[in-house]
Parts: C-alpha cells; structure tokens; sequence
C-alpha cells in the first residue's frame, strides 16, 4: 500500500509538473522568440517482487523546448534579407525625394529655364531687365545644383550616423549573446537543455540578423560560435569580438570622409564593404555607391554646364558703348572692365563637389551689361552669343558627344527611379518570405491557447485522478488499520 | 493540418490587415493628386518621359513667345517696305513726268521742294523703332541708323531667332540691304550658329587634367575660330559703312543718293540726268519687291512654324496625361473593391482572434 501511495505520488507530481508547464507556456504566449516547451513523462523504473514485474508509477525525464534548428537558421537569412532591402528601400526613397520632379520643381525644370531666358534675351538683347531675369535664372540654377548637393549629403550623413548607432546595439547584442554562452554552459553542465536561456539567445542572434548575415554553430558544448558573413567572428564561447565605427582619423587608412566598421581591436582593418545583407550592408550600399554615384552624375552636369557656358560666353562683347581703334578693332586697356572674355559663372577649382562651390562671376554679379549677347562690340542688337547659350541646351557635350545635359540628369533620376523601385519591389517580396518563414517557425514553436487549454483540462483531471489513487491507498490503509481494533 | 499558435494567427492577420491598407494608402494618395505617379519609382520610364515633355512643352512656349516677337518686327519691317516703295513710287511718277521737256526750271524747282519733303519721309521710316530698337540698323540698334544725309551708320547684322526647334529665321533687315542695291549680302540667311563649330564637337575634360589647364586648351581652340570671325566681321562693316561710300569715286547706288541726285537734277534743271534716273527707280522698286517677297515668305513659315508648335502641345499634353494622370474610373473602383477586402479582412480577423477553448471548457 506503500507503493500504491507513492505511486500516486509519481502522479501527482507529474501532473503538477505538467500543469505548471502549460502555466509557463501560457504566461509566455506573448514572449518574442519563446518555444513552447513539453514536459517528458517516463514510467518510473520496475522493480521485480515475488516474480512479479512492479510499475512504479511516472517521472519527470526532462522538460523540452518544441524547436527546430533548421527553421531557425532560415529565420536569421530571411530576417537579414529583409532588413537589407526594407533599409535600402527606405533610403533611396529619401534619395529619390530629391529628385521627385512630378509634383515640384527640381533641377530640369530651372536648366530649362535658364535656357529659355537666355531665348528671351536673344529676342531683346539690348534690354536690360532680362538680362536680369536671366541673372536670376542662373541663381536659381546654382541654387538647385547646392539643394541637391546639400540633401546628398545630409542624407549620407544620417546613414553614417545610424551606422555609429547600429553598431552601439550590435556590440551590446554580441556581449549578451557571449553572456548567455557562459551560462548555457554552466547550467547545462548540471541539467538538462535549459530552454528559456536557448530561446532568448536565438531571439539574439535573431535581432542581430536584422544588422548583416549571420552564421551560427554550436561549438559542441551547447556554446554558440557567431560570426558576420563576410566579416569574421563575432562571438566565440563566453568571448565577444566588439565593433567600432571610425573616420578618418583611424591610423593606416585611405581618408574618404565616411565612417568606416572595423573591429575593435584591429582598428587599420576596416571591413565596411564587406558586410553582407542586413540593415548596415544596404545604409553602406546606398552611401557609398548609389550616392556616390549621383553625387559624380551632378556634379559631372555642373562642370560640363558651367564650363562650356563660360566658353561660349567668354566670346561675347559687354553691351556697353566701346572705343574702336582705327581699325575697327576694340580697344580693351581697362583691366577692370574687361569687354570681352568674361566668364558667367565664376570658374570652378576642382571637379570634385562642384555642385556645392558654384557661383557667378563677379563681373556678372557686379554688372548686368557684363552678360554678353553680341559677338561683336557695340552690338547691341547682336544676340548671337545669347543663342549659342540657349543652344546648348539640345548640344551632345557629354561623355563623347552624345548625350546632352538634360538626357545626362535625366539618366541619373531613371537610374535612382529604377533601383529605388526594385528595392521597393525587393522589400515587399522578402517581407512576404519573411512573414511565411515567421509563421513556420511560430506553428511549430509558438504556443496555442487552445492546445494549453485542452492540456490544462488534461493535466488537471490526471491530478485529481492520481489524488483519488492516493485517497485509497489512504482508505485502504484505515481499511487496515481498522481490522485490529 | 497544420498547427495554428497564437502568434502565428496574429501575425497572419496582422500581415493580411497591413498589406490591404497599404494598398488602400497608395490608392488614396493617387486619388488625391489624381496623379498616377507621384514618385520617381512609381514608373522610371515614364517620370523620365514626362520630364522631358515639360521641358519640351516648356521650349515650346517659349518659341512661341520667339514667333510672336520676330513676327512683330517683320510686320513693321514689311510696313516700312510698303511705305518705302509707296514714296519711291510717288517719286517714280513725278520722274517720268519731269523727264520730258514740258516743264520748265521754275516748276522743276517747285516740285523739287516735293521730292525734299518725300526725302524727309524716307528718312524716318528708315530710322523706324519698335520700342527704342532701331530696326534697320543691323545690329547697332539702339542708334539711328542714317543721319540726316542718309549716311548709313549701322552695320549689317542679321538678327536671328529661334522660333522652333533648330529653325531660325532673320527678323530684321539691315539699311544697306533695303537702301543700297548692290550689297549681295541680302540674299542669304547663314545658320546664326554656323561659327560655333565647338559646339559641334565635345570639348574633352581628362579626368588627370586640371581643369585650369583645360580651359587654356579650349581657349586657345576659341580664340581661332574668335579671330576669323571677328576678320569678317570687320570686312563686311567696311562694305556697309558710309565712310568709303562718301570717299570713293564713283557714288554708290543708294535710295538716298538717287533722290538726292534727283533733287539736284531737278533744280538744275537736267532732264537728261532726270531720265538716267528713272532706270534706277525701277531697279530700286523691284529690289523692294523682292525684300517684301522674302519679308512675306518668311511671314508664312512663321505662321506654319507656330501653328506645328500648337500641334505638337496638344500632342505633348496627351502623351503628358496618357503618361502621369490616373485613370479616375478605375481609380475609384480600386478604391472601392480595396475597401471592401479591407472590411473583410477585420471581420476575417475577428473571427479568429476572438475566441479561445478558454471560453468553452474553463
């Protein structure tokens, strides 16, 4: 009868055990990256009495978490291709803002412009008035090519700046995962899996996922070894690998003025272009390439713009009354009023962020008979050289004579349209792949209410069963005890 | 079957829920700029498309405004013509009348006070201005162009405007060509752009080269092609200017010096000189017909360059709202048919949100 006590006993416990499991489950429904977990039930080893093979009731063999490895590691590849196309869809949208001529007006529109004033001046080129408006138009010109420079900038900026951010947080997610390592470790070598600890270090390398592609093993020890795609190791054992961000001043690197991801302790090594997927990869795709690249574009336009407007009209006359030699020549001996060479546009130091330092000359600053229309002096109906200027407009000067300057922007806004909308289109679609592979994951690991439920009601009725086994063996000794008396 | 956890059921309506309403964001922000694009990633091609009609439409404006003004100068230049034929004209009738020898020297120099009157006429309609531009003056306009002894002072500047895309045509004839009939000048109307042979070519910009240095290249290329220009230039004002006209042996045929020598004949009493003259009158009418002719034809391809402009903008406006704006139909049915999954999809998910085992068995 001592038997059948402690084998109700067995039962209860296990009961319990089970119940508090469904409690556990249920409390951690909501928590991100938790594995429902399921207690392993054995029966309690036999014993041999009288010939006889004796049950001795259940035990408790382990609590297991429902987890798949596999579907984990998908989880991390499509968590890291998401993030990369959702980041880099989210700045080429700012980068293309700056171009979005639809509803506003950008850079096409004032070139347009410009061209067209000096049309007009070509109608009235004695008339003063639109010479300034076609000052004004310049303005504007140079105006927008600083407004693109400046956003491009700004925007590189940002991303250099979420950069530094990024790192803070992948260092502090390496240190904790290398934490958990250690006391995985520790509390594994006492006892069995220790699922909660497990659950919240994959959430981690999850979470880091969302920074680059991550790769991931067991070092047989029940210890993660981590490492970035591309990069090197981030984690090993109970040791993390720390990051840092860095500009210029680094010792033993090119200087480009952008912060640049090396490691910690390695600081002449940077790996900035060699991170793969994730959030970082795409921020450092769009800074260094396709802003780059625009940034060349524009500032290719401006060079080519201003240069061979300044070429054209360096040939005109000053619409100004001029002295002639006898024959016929003019006579320039004022160093200060030049009547002739003049430049419109200030001429630029270097091809290299152009766009940023352009500017009118001064001699067209200071004076507005100093845009010249004649190619001859005392010409004032002349406006052969204001023509010229409005023709550059369809001329091919660019990359070998064939494109124009209009078609050249235009490529550089079809360009940033086009991959800003594939990684829009990107987005969506690993959105997509990431949802289903969450989903998988969460079907096979997450908890259901229902099934707790069920479990509970399960649970419950195997306890009060085992408490009823108990309450006889109780009776059956009264039964016993009451024979003597 | 497959297991269905608490997460993954929010999660698949949290996922059905945020993708009809962003659909049902992009419609709504189409529908409020009736825009069917309102980035440049909506549609590359066809942002790209589009800006470059506006510029075009843009040129085109402005061409138009270039159409308007050259036709402005030419309807007064063709006026001045007409005015100018009409007085030589009017002196024409009274050469043939004192050609003969009915008239005495004291009528002579009574009519010789006529034909100084019609002199004066001519001379302010060869000083005409439209504004303050004087329009015969070639390009120095701002200038009489004959002083008082119809002595031309401007040059023979042919001005040129754009008025569609890549054709130009002179808006203005230049006082030796109407006044002096043996410039050869008049005939032709050279490209305006003709010396900008740079243009036709790229200057080349190697990226090792320091930009300084490139701009002394392209200015040494310049200054060559400067300084044929400029030797022209100078050669064709020698033959326009009055400076050798007045020096030279034998007098130029002139519309003023033929009056000039007119009145002189005719207070000299010469009918002789009067009848050499009458040859010249009719060589300096027909020379103003043929200027009126060219002044007309050029009227025409005005109008017919301004008339293909307005074609080509309502062509570029089709294909501009073919390309950008939302077919408003379709839109609101969009819309409509977005709302409605939207609404079935919260009901979708109400059912499966709301209730657990929970609310039966416990």
């Amino acid at each position: 009868m001592a038997d059948l006590l402690s084998i109700g006993k067995t039962g209860l416990f296990a009961s319990k055990k089970s119940l508090e499991t469904t409690g556990h489950n249920l409390a951690n429904a909501n928590t991100e990256g938790f594995s429902r977990q399921r207690v392993i039930q054995q029966t309690g080893i036999p014993i041999v009495k009288g010939g006889l093979i004796h049950g001795t009731g259940s035990r408790i063999k382990n609590v297991v978490r429902i987890h798949n490895e596999h579907v984990e590691k998908k989880l991390h590849d499509a968590t890291s291709e998401h993030s990369f196309f959702k980041e880099k869809a989210f700045q080429l949208a700012q980068v293309e803002d700056v171009f979005n001529e639809i509803n506003q007006d950008g850079l096409n529109k004032v070139l347009n412009k410009f061209f067209n004033s000096f049309r007009e001046l070509g109608n009235q080129p004695e008339n003063e008035t639109i010479r300034s408006y076609v000052r004004d138009n310049a303005k504007l010109v140079l105006k927008d090519f600083k407004r693109i420079k400046t956003t491009l900038d700004s925007i590189d900026k940002n991303i250099s700046r979420k950069v530094q951010a990024n790192v803070v947080a992948i260092n502090q997610i390496i240190t904790n995962v290398a934490t958990l390592n250690k006391k995985i470790a520790t509390s594994e070598s006492s006892s069995d899996e220790a699922s909660d600890l497990r659950d919240s270090r994959d959430n981690k390398i999850n979470q880091l996922s969302e920074f680059f592609q991550t790769k991931v093993y067991s070092d047989g020890k029940g210890r993660y070894v981590v490492s970035a795609e591309g990069v090197g190791t981030l984690v090993a054992g109970g040791e993390a690998q720390l990051l840092a961000v860095g500009g210029d001043n680094r010792t033993g690197s090119e200087p480009d003025g952008r912060m640049h991801v090396y490691f910690k302790n390695r600081p002449s090594y940077p790996f900035t272009n060699k991170i793969k997927k994730g959030e970082l990869a795409a921020m450092i795709a769009v800074r260094d390439q396709d802003i780059g690249q625009l940034r060349k574009n524009v500032d290719l336009v401006a060079f080519e713009f201003i240069n061979t407007v300044n070429a054209i009209h360096r040939r005109g006359y000053v619409n100004r009354q001029v002295k002639l030699d006898p024959q016929g020549k003019a006579i320039d001996n004022n160093k200060n009023h030049p009547i002739n060479g003049i430049n419109f546009f200030a001429v630029p130091k270097e091809l290299k962020n152009i766009s940023e330092n352009i500017a009118l000359s001064k001699e067209v600053l200071a004076d507005l008979s100093n845009i010249t229309t004649a190619m001859s002096p005392n010409s004032p109906g002349d406006n052969r050289i204001a023509l010229a200027i409005s023709k550059l407009q369809s001329e091919k000067i660019l990359d070998n004579g064939t494109t124009t300057l209009e078609e050249k922007y235009l490529q550089s806004i079809g360009t940033i349209g086009l991959i800003s909308g594939k990684a829009k289109l990107n987005a969506d679609q690993s959105h997509g792949i990431l949802n289903q592979t969450k989903s998988v994951k969460e079907r096979f690991s997450g908890v259901s209410i229902d099934e707790e439920a069920a479990n509970m009601v399960r649970y419950q009725h195997a306890y009060d069963a085992s408490a009823k086994v108990m309450k006889t063996a109780e009776e059956m000794f009264q039964t016993v005890l009451s024979i003597k008396r | 079957m497959s297991r269905v956890s608490e997460n993954s059921s929010s999660a698949a309506v949290n996922f059905a829920i945020s993708r009809a309403k962003s659909k049902l964001e992009d419609l709504q922000l189409k529908g409020s700029t009736m825009k069917s694009m309102n980035r440049p990633s909506d549609n590359p091609v066809s942002n790209i498309e589009s800006l470059t009609i506006k510029s075009a439409t843009a040129d085109n404006k402005q061409y138009m405004r270039n159409s308007n003004f050259a036709q402005l100068n030419l309807s007064a230049t063709e006026h001045a013509l007409e005015n100018i034929t009409d007085i030589l004209v009017k002196t024409k009738e009274i050469g043939i009348a004192q050609a003969s020898d009915l008239y005495n020297s004291d009528v002579r120099k009574n009519i010789s006070n006529e034909v100084v009157q019609l002199r004066n006429e001519l001379l302010v309609i060869s000083n005409k201005r439209i504004g303050n531009k004087y329009i015969f003056g070639g390009y120095a306009t701002t200038k009489p162009p004959f002083d008082k002894d119809g002595n031309y002072r401007g040059d023979s500047g042919q001005m040129a405007l754009e008025i569609s895309k890549d054709f130009f045509i002179p808006i203005n004839l230049n006082g030796s060509e109407i006044f002096f009939s043996d410039d050869d000048s008049s005939a032709k109307m050279a490209h305006p752009l003709e010396k900008f042979q740079q243009m036709e070519r790229t200057p080349k910009y190697d990226v090792g080269k320091e930009p300084k240095q490139l701009e002394d290249e392209k200015e040494e290329s310049l200054q060559k092609i400067d300084h044929s220009i400029q030797e022209k230039q100078t050669q064709k004002r020698d033959l326009a200017s009055n400076a050798e006209h007045q020096n030279s042996f034998k007098p130029r045929d002139n519309i003023f010096s033929q009056l000039n020598t007119f009145i002189v004949a005719l207070e000299s009493n010469d009918p002789k000189l009067i009848q050499d003259l009458l040859e010249k009158f009719d060589n300096s009418i027909s020379r103003l017909i043929t200027l009126r002719t060219r002044v007309g034809s050029l009227m025409n391809s005005l109008e017919s360059a301004k008339s293909g402009i307005d074609q080509e903008n309502i062509d570029f406006a089709t294909r501009q709202s073919q390309i950008s704006d939302a077919d408003v139909a379709e839109l609101f049915s969009d819309i409509q048919k977005q709302q409605q999954i939207l609404k079935t999809t919260y009901q979708a998910g109400k059912a499966s949100l709301n209730r657990t085992l929970m609310d039966f068995v416990l």
